[in-house]
């Protein structure tokens, strides 16, 4: 009976310090597409956004990151919370960040709106 | 005088007309642009003229089927005779919701024989939306020069507050994401490449990598099978060839009357233009602010528009766009007003005499004083802006 509960605690503990390191990895990886979107444009003309600064990036969700089968692009679907005043609102998107891959590493090629609506 | 100086004179002043470059006409480049700005303006003028069929990437929903087709006149990049309908949310004091997700604020008015087959012919007016407009074509000349003037230069005409106590306001529009807009007669759009990269899905509902997935009809998804085009439906590099055409696109020549009478009008007119205040929205000039482009870079463009937002007065009012209410709109450029044949945002005014005394709100002593006016006077006032 010890010996199962040992055993359970062990798996448990190892659990949560994968699932832990997995948000680490997630949370890096938020703040580090936060980075690269800034000096992207998305969208066109009422619908366009400049990401200006991390700051207009209140929330910054993965939804899915995966490669393309040549392994030439990887692509992330985000869900993002924009505001870049008071006075012009808060925005909700749905976008496709398209990163190439270069001699310098990964860079975005471009991003796409997938979806935009005011929600304040 | 010294022979000498006489002849020097000469010799300079034969030199000095010998150097004066013919102003471009209209739908011509600007001049001074290097052979590889004419070449991606030509490039850019191909893309402008494409007609899209459904098959690579018209519709299903749309406004036109080519860039050209609404600006064409009188010449390519011009005006055109087709009106739009817009339609957002509106809620006093300030709240205004473009509705991008009903398919606002650019309801689109025509449909492919796909989307026809299924019943839907255009698209409806979101249901939550308090207000609709009506939009005209405006002419693109000179865009390119409106797009170079500084952020700065624009917010240096606000007078939010009336300070000055002349009855005239005045403050920038902003995008969504907070710079300054300028484009637009609601000015909510910030850069020309910014318009150009939403005319596409908005206009001709060709997608882009910018906007890879088609507008939704009424809010809801496209029915299966009216989408034959695999998206995106054209490449970035093909905005930025339509943004070096209306970048490159020269501004109208101005007019200089043959007879000395005209010219003698106009002149007349253009003082009234100043003493009736017209010209403290219809700002005559403008400079660019620094631009590795040559012929953009610290020029002066006369584009008869402080860029800012004004009151119009409740009946013109229409639709709100991000921070301008429904009476306020962006003061018109009245740049190569003479080429136009229909005036006002929405087209309705069918001469210029019209359009200004329609004007409201914080034009409307100006409106009067131009009421006010001997026939004469006015004439001449209206000579000028045929001038411009």
């Amino acid at each position: 009976m010890r010996r199962m509960t040992l055993l359970m605690t062990i798996i448990l503990a190892g659990a949560l310090t994968l699932s832990l390191q997995a948000a680490e990895a997630q949370a890096a990886n938020v703040e580090e597409i936060k980075f690269d979107l800034v000096g992207h444009t998305m969208g066109g003309r009422e619908k366009s956004w400049k990401f200006q600064s991390v700051e207009q990036i209140k929330e910054l969700v993965i939804k899915d990151i995966h490669m393309t089968e040549d392994g030439k692009a990887r692509i992330c679907t985000i869900a993002l919370r924009l505001q870049a005043s008071r006075k012009t609102g808060k925005y909700a998107a749905e976008a496709r960040v398209e990163y190439a891959r270069t001699a310098k590493g990964w860079r975005i090629k471009h991003i796409g709106l997938l979806s935009l609506e005011k929600i304040e | 005088m010294n022979p000498k100086r006489v002849v020097g004179a000469l010799l300079l002043s034969l030199l000095l007309c010998g150097c004066e470059r013919k102003q471009p006409e209209l739908g011509e480049p600007l001049a001074n642009l290097t052979p590889e700005q004419r070449a991606q303006f030509q490039e850019g003028k191909t893309v402008f003229q494409r007609v899209f069929v459904p098959e690579d990437g018209l519709g299903p929903l749309f406004n036109s089927v080519s860039c050209a087709e609404c600006h064409e006149h009188p010449v390519l990049g011009g005006a055109g005779d087709e009106v739009e309908v817009h339609a957002t949310r509106f809620v006093a004091p300030d709240d205004c919701d473009p509705l991008f997700q009903e398919g606002g604020p650019v309801i689109q008015q025509d449909a492919t024989p796909l989307l026809r087959a299924r019943g839907i012919e255009k698209e409806q007016i979101p249901a939550s939306a308090t207000q609709q407009a009506r939009r005209s074509t405006p002419p693109l000349f000179g865009f390119g020069l409106v797009d170079a003037i500084p952020q700065a230069t624009i917010l240096s005409h606000e007078d939010p507050d009336d300070a000055n106590r002349d009855g005239i306001f005045g403050r920038a529009n902003r995008a969504i994401d907070g710079r300054v807009g300028r484009f637009g007669r609601k000015a909510a759009v910030a850069t020309l490449f910014d318009f150009n990269a939403g005319a596409f899905p908005d206009e001709q509902g060709v997608t882009t990598p910018l906007s890879p997935v088609e507008n939704t009809i009424d809010g809801k998804p496209l029915p299966p099978e009216t989408d034959p085009a695999p998206d995106p439906e054209i490449t970035v590099e093909d905005i930025e060839k339509v943004t070096a055409f209306t970048n490159f696109l020269a501004p109208p020549p101005p007019q200089r009357f043959k007879k000395r009478e005209d010219r003698t009008l106009a002149k007349r007119g253009q003082k009234l233009f100043i003493e009736l205040k017209c010209a403290v929205c219809h700002v005559p000039e403008m400079k660019t602010g620094p631009s590795p482009i040559k012929p953009l870079n610290r020029k002066t463009v006369a584009l008869y528009s402080d860029l800012l937002l004004h009151d119009m007065g409740p009946d013109l009012a229409d639709i709100c766009l991000n921070l301008a209410h429904p009476s306020e709109f962006r003061t018109e450029l009245l740049m190569g007003l003479r080429v136009r044949e229909q005036f006002l945002h929405d087209g309705s005014a069918a001469t210029v005499r019209e359009a200004i005394e329609r004007h409201g709100g914080e034009a409307s002593r100006s409106r009067d004083g131009f009421k006010a006016l001997s026939d004469k006077d006015k004439e001449a006032l209206l000579k000028f802006l045929q001038s411009i």
